[in-house]
């Protein structure tokens, strides 16, 4: 609706109106210069104050919202990129974890090296664990990424640090099967290491192991420690196959047996090393408890010993291999 | 008789307006130089509803201006008046919905604001009775026309707003 033209200019209602605003200004000048509007604009500042900073909060916060919004798309990029960011570096943990887990192996299987230098140690990584069945009875192994090309054999005992695996079952060119402790089928010549008894341990249908034919009349208790004895030159003596976890005496029987817990956790295996140079009937100088392990691995903590060079995760030899990794160590002692 | 919500709210808005100037026209600052939103509330009210209020929302603009700003009360009020009286020459002599006259309302009504406020603090100071000073020339070149650039930028960008609101008489 336009009406501009419909009423006059009143310019005497403006004028009037505007000599009183003006000379209300010019009272409001003349008294504040003369200092007589003090009072008034104390009392007018005071009721303001909280006003004003009631707005300067506000306009803060609506400054803040503001730039917040803005910044909304650079917030959800910098959150995508963190996001992905952060899985990255999750992936990197893991990793690292996983060559910790992998560097411990390593470092206990090199103790264990070390504590025989005698033997000749080759480091192997599983390659997969094969469980078949057969028509009598399980068959519980594991593959290895070592085969003839790396001069394994059948018979060659495989063990970690934590003690005997096994033995080679099978071989191929680049892979080699592991028939395992606990097979059924399998069995190792065994000593107590306390009370020198003599038995045979072997696997189990339930994946337990047992160690029988330990001669009637000598005691002796749970948590012993079970060791190869050497003895039937399939294994060499000395290494550690478990704990006696229970005790079956019968008053008639010949032999005592005993259930083994076994120091090898077969579910767990990752990397095991194969005895390439044993021959049959060699005795070690002495055996070492897992106690006396421990004690060596404690031991040699601080100066760990320097990595072979060649093949690191798969080749791991003593100095019987190569003449000159570790330096053979009398019988019973530190090397 | 159509005066419309915006004239009754207007003595409310420009005391509103006034403490915003003091608070939140900061954060709207653009090369070191505030928009006076009191000023463009008073123009835009005068093309609106013409000089009679114009010069009344002026006077009360002014004084909450220098209540907040601590400037000597009622200069702004008559540099207000001044911006009002020539933006109501928008209001019936020439057409407000000409482009060309809202924008030159808001440039000569800032630059009028401009030149009779720092006119009467020449004054003051030069009678002794105000402290503050500012001297004429800089204060022209390095706030009044950046600020009325400012100014007449943002009544363009009020246009489409004040192109639909009806025109009232002049009461």
């Amino acid at each position: 609706m336009r009406n501009t033209d419909k009423r006059p200019l009143n310019l005497g209602d403006l004028g009037i109106r505007l000599i009183i605003l003006v000379l209300a200004a010019l009272l409001f000048l003349a008294l504040q210069v003369s200092g007589n509007l003090s009072p008034l604009t104390s009392l007018a500042t005071q009721i303001t104050t909280p006003a004003q900073l009631s707005a300067t909060g506000v306009t803060e916060s609506v400054t803040t919202l503001w730039t917040s919004l803005l910044s909304l798309r650079t917030i959800q990029q910098d959150a995508a990129s963190l996001a992905v960011r952060n899985l990255q570096l999750q992936a990197e943990i893991n990793t690292l974890k996983e060559v910790e887990k992998e560097n411990e192996s390593l470092r206990g299987m090199l103790d264990f090296a070390q504590t025989r230098p005698r033997l000749a140690l080759r480091g192997a990584q599983m390659v997969a664990r094969s469980i078949g069945v057969e028509s009598t009875n399980f068959f519980d192994s594991i593959q290895i990424d070592l085969g003839k090309e790396q001069g394994i054999q059948v018979g060659m005992p495989v063990v970690t640090a934590q003690g005997l695996v096994g033995r080679i079952s099978d071989v191929n060119d680049a892979t080699s099967t592991v028939l395992l402790l606990n097979d059924a089928s399998s069995s190792a010549s065994a000593l107590l290491g306390t009370s020198r008894l003599n038995g045979v341990v072997r696997g189990s249908a339930s994946g337990e192991l047992v160690m029988d034919f330990i001669p009637q009349g000598p005691t002796f208790t749970t948590g012993e420690v079970v060791l190869t004895s050497g003895l039937g030159a399939r294994f060499p003596k000395g290494i550690v196959i478990g704990t006696i976890k229970s005790i079956e005496t019968q008053a008639n029987a010949v032999f005592q047996k005993a259930v083994v817990d076994p120091s090898v956790d077969f579910g767990s295996l990752e990397l095991v090393l194969v005895i390439t140079n044993f021959e049959a009937n060699e005795n070690l100088p002495d055996f070492q408890t897992s106690s006396t392990i421990t004690d060596t691995i404690q031991a040699e903590d601080a100066p760990l010993p320097t990595p072979p060079a060649t093949e690191p995760e798969n080749d791991i030899e003593s100095g019987a291999d190569t003449g000159a990794a570790a330096t053979p160590a009398p019988a019973g002692t530190t090397p | 008789m159509n005066r419309g919500v915006l004239f009754y709210l207007m003595v409310p808005l420009l005391l509103l307006l006034s403490l915003l100037q003091s608070t939140a026209a900061g954060r709207l600052q653009l090369g070191g130089v505030k928009p006076d939103l009191v000023l463009l509330t008073v123009i835009i009210g005068t093309m609106l509803y013409g000089g009679r209020s114009g010069v009344l929302w002026g006077f009360v603009g002014g004084i909450g201006v220098d209540l907040f700003s601590g400037g000597p009360i009622g200069a702004s009020s008559l540099a207000l008046m001044a911006a009002a009286l020539l933006a109501s020459l928008g209001h019936r002599p020439l057409s407000r919905f000409n482009v060309m006259v809202p924008l030159a309302a808001a440039t000569l009504g800032t630059l009028t604001y401009a030149a009779v406020y720092l006119a009467i603090l020449t004054l003051l100071k030069t009678m002794g009775w105000f402290g503050r000073d500012l001297p004429f020339l800089e204060a022209m070149r390095y706030i009044v026309l950046p600020a009325t650039l400012y100014n007449t930028v943002l009544m363009l960008l009020a246009l489409p707003l004040l192109n639909r609101m009806p025109e009232s008489q002049d009461l």
